[in-house]
């Protein structure tokens, strides 16, 4: 069964620094892939070399088995990857719903051409995400835990294939993270795979099939979530920066 | 749509369609002068509201939209509807070409980018021997100021209901998301450069028809007027003034202003410049979100309204 | 050979000119990210400030600078403080329409003081011009841009070494970065819109001296010192210089080769050029 998303030695590099260096991984159908490293570790860059937004300096994406490499950010959107922002985009003067109904517009394949279904199918999404009684709110208004619901929600009514979450459960209180949990569990069930970049360490030990980890653009491990988490050197990466 | 909006506006229109048998010549001639600036308005508002691109650039249009009149009636002899399909064609060439290298720059950069457009177009025009270089070119009269006024009211509404339907629309929300955040509507799917250069030229198709049907209404046309730049800052202001990236601001702003400017001239000439400049300055303290937005927030907030926004905006 | 080297001198000596009346736009706009569409209507006041200084105190005008320029300081702070920091906050276009409204008031407020006649600043020995082997120099204008260059290089030093420059350089950067000098942002912002308005009331005088000044002019030089700014870059002064100078020579050129209605087309083609190719500027970062 060919790779959902694949990169192969995927490097960025700009103004002297080397961000992302040589990465090979693959995201397989169904399948939750965490993501972790030390702050600066390049994961963010990596996002977004796969959503379009940076350009990789060496090396190829590939997405079901297609080189994406030379697509814009919206073509690949379109294509089905979606994405969540660490430093989070709303549309500020849009209503909540409005917000959704974006990604529901032109999202995959030729998105929805009618504005009441999109904004009918965004209402469904935002229920999902449990944001269903503030759809009529300004997106400028919403405070941090929501606003990474919204973001959440804005990615789903894209109805993408591949999923990348950017640290969606940064400033959470416990609860607030075990209900994410069960977000992107439930995402994962409707048959999206997911990558999640996070640095809750016990979230993510819950959630990933698998894990990875990037320390300084580089990944030092691979492999199933206790198996990594055991490895000296992953230890080292995150001891090594306490104790710096 | 409610039944008794609908009829609300048909009667205004109405009202308005009417002016040529009940007002005089002199209040057709403002008219004319009103709804054609209106129109403006609400071309930019399509690039400069909606999308959040503040164009300098489109007197560039309306001085196209004029000279592809001009030169197809006067150098071709050929008939009006002619000039004008060659005026837009002017227009969405221009767009396309100029638009896409321009819009990928923002904010101020953009907008110094279509005003130094326009400097370079005028000079050009100057020079260009089909379109009577410096001196111009001058239109065969038609001395039929109602025409021109319903015309200019039948551009104005057609240019009105393409916004309104815009806003019902996956290009118009598209659009939206531009202005509001344009790397994040790319990678929701957006064709962000699309979008824009299509923003760009529906705004400059109707710039274009304005300045059409202005040339032939003066009869004139020379670079320095046809592409001026202080045409594209009163539509700028006007669409701002009564509410930009709404249907009916830009509108409300172009007749508001158009009076004030007509009344004080005619009361206190020399002063007439001076107010409206004060007035300009006044509005952008006290109503920096227009008067579309004035008029719906102030039943709420009374006199506080203005304070509200000093407030917010102050450092 | 000789044509070629005077068109040349000409071009620098009104490319000197150029860039002390972008300067101040540049530092504004820079600093405190105000498009000032007014700015050349208050290069227009500084012009008629040195005139009426001349013709009525018998100030010679660029010894009347300091005073031209205390004065459009305090006008410039008093702007600031009063009215654009009422505004800083509020979408873009909102400075930029509220400084068109002080062009018109401005403009018109010229007129009716001034009358709209052309004025030149005429010192005695405004006539005279010194050559130089084949060259002949004006001597009003090699005198401006003596002017202009010390000015230019002096406002570089003030940026660079002074508390105050550096704090007003900080908030350029980060308005709370500026606090930790010391200087409260009101007050701030209007200092550095002061010094903005002095450089143009200077830049003015200086125009007085060799070109007329009518209440209109404001409008073009504006667009000049736009289109100066961005060539030579909105991060340095020194950029100012050479956009400056780079435009002179440019224009000089194109009306020398290809006739006088083209020096627009030039200027501005290479602004547009400019803005798409290296939006920094020519001596300004890439992105």
């Amino acid at each position: 069964m060919k790779a959902l998303l694949e990169a192969r030695n995927v490097t960025r590099s700009f103004a002297g620094l080397v961000a992302v260096d040589n990465v090979s991984f693959t995201l397989e159908p169904g399948e939750i892939l965490g993501l972790i490293g030390p702050n600066g570790a390049g994961k963010t860059t990596l996002i977004s070399l796969i959503s379009g937004t940076q350009p990789p300096s060496s090396g190829e994406i590939l997405f079901q088995g297609e080189s994406i490499n030379h697509l814009p950010a919206f073509r690949r959107a379109r294509l089905g990857i979606g994405r969540t922002f660490q430093i989070m985009r709303p549309f500020p003067g849009l209503s909540v719903l409005d917000n959704v109904a974006v990604g529901a517009l032109f999202g995959r394949g030729d998105g929805e051409a009618k504005l009441a279904k999109a904004r009918e199918y965004a209402r469904e999404c935002l229920e999902f995400v449990g944001l269903g009684k503030i759809i009529d709110k300004r997106a400028d208004e919403l405070g941090g835990p929501d606003r990474k619901r919204l973001e959440l929600a804005k990615a789903l009514a894209m109805q993408p294939q591949v999923l990348l979450c950017d640290e969606v459960m940064a400033g959470l209180n416990h609860s607030e993270i075990d209900e994410v949990i069960e977000v992107i569990r439930k995402v994962r069930d409707r048959g999206i795979s997911i990558l999640v970049i996070e640095h809750v360490i016990k979230a993510i030990k819950s959630l990933s099939d698998r894990l990875l980890v990037l320390h300084h653009g580089e990944m030092i491990a691979e492999g199933t979530p206790d198996d990594v988490l055991a490895d000296p050197i992953v230890i080292e990466a995150y001891l090594g920066k306490k104790r710096a | 749509m409610k039944a008794w909006k609908i009829g609300l506006i048909l009667a205004v229109l109405a009202v308005f369609a009417g002016v040529p048998w009940y007002g005089s010549d002199v209040l057709i001639q403002f008219g004319i002068n009103a709804l054609l600036l209106a129109v403006l308005a609400q071309g930019w508002n399509i690039i400069g509201g909606y999308t959040g691109y503040a164009s300098f650039g489109n007197s560039v249009f309306f001085g196209l939209g004029g000279y592809g009149v001009g030169i197809a009636m006067v150098q071709w002899h050929l008939p009006f509807a002619v000039g004008m399909a060659f005026g837009v064609v002017l227009a969405v060439v221009f767009a396309v070409l100029l638009g896409i290298p321009v819009l990928r720059l923002k904010g101020h950069y953009f907008a110094i980018a279509t005003l130094a457009l326009s400097q370079v177009m005028t000079a050009i025009v100057s020079n260009v021997g089909i379109a009577g270089q410096n001196i111009g070119l001058v239109l065969p009269p038609l001395n039929n100021d109602p025409l021109f006024y319903e015309l200019s009211l039948g551009l104005l509404s057609i240019a009105t209901l393409t916004i309104w339907g815009l806003t019902r629309s996956r290009f118009g929300f598209g659009l939206i998301a531009i202005r509001e955040n344009e790397e994040g509507a790319a990678v929701m799917g957006v064709n962000t450069t699309l979008y824009k250069v299509m923003a760009f030229a529906l705004s400059g198709i109707f710039s274009a028809l304005a300045g059409g049907i202005h040339a032939y209404w003066i009869t004139f046309l020379d670079p320095a007027s046809a592409f001026d730049i202080s045409l594209n800052v009163k539509m700028i202001i006007m669409a701002v003034f009564g509410g930009p990236g709404t249907v009916l601001g830009p509108i409300v702003g172009a007749l508001s202003l158009s009076a004030i400017s007509e009344f004080l001239s005619s009361e206190v000439t020399s002063i007439a410049g001076l107010f409206f400049g004060l007035v300009i300055v006044v509005a952008v303290v006290l109503m920096p979100r227009g008067l579309a937005d004035m008029l719906r927030r102030m039943r709420k907030l009374g006199w506080g309204y203005f304070i509200e926004n000093i407030r917010a905006h102050r450092l | 050979m000789d044509l070629l080297a005077q068109i040349l001198v000409n071009g620098v000596l009104q490319g000197g000119l150029y860039a002390v009346m972008a300067l101040g736009l540049a530092l504004v706009w820079g600093v405190l990210n105000i498009v000032n569409l007014a700015h050349g209507a208050f290069i227009m006041l500084g012009g008629y400030a040195s005139w009426y200084l001349y013709t009525d105190l018998h100030i010679d005008p660029f010894l009347g600078l300091p005073l031209t320029a205390v004065v459009m300081f305090a006008i410039g702070y008093g702007i600031q403080r009063g009215l654009l920091n009422l505004v800083i906050r509020a979408p873009m276009f909102n400075t930029l329409l509220i400084t068109f409204g002080l062009e018109v008031v401005l403009t018109y407020l010229a007129q009716m003081v001034f009358s709209a006649d052309f004025r030149t600043i005429n010192p005695s020995y405004a006539g005279n011009s010194f050559t130089l082997g084949p060259l002949v120099v004006p001597v009003a204008r090699l005198v401006a841009f003596a002017v202009a260059i010390f000015l230019t290089v002096s406002m570089w030093l003030f940026l660079l070494h002074t508390r105050l420059g550096r704090a007003i350089r900080a908030t350029a950067q980060n308005l709370v970065a500026a606090r930790l000098y010391g200087v409260e942002p009101r007050h701030l912002y209007a200092m550095t819109f002061g010094l903005g308005i002095a450089l143009a009331g200077m830049a003015g005088t200086l125009y007085g001296t060799v070109s007329q000044i009518n209440p209109y002019i404001g409008a073009t030089l504006t667009a000049k010192s736009f289109a100066i700014s961005i060539i030579g870059g909105l991060e340095n002064p020194l950029g100012v210089l050479v956009g400056g100078l780079f435009l002179g020579i440019v224009e000089s050129l194109t009306t020398l080769y290809i006739g006088q209605t083209y020096a627009d087309v030039a200027s501005f083609g290479i602004l547009v050029l400019v803005l798409i190719v290296r939006p920094g500027g020519l001596l300004g970062k890439t992105t």
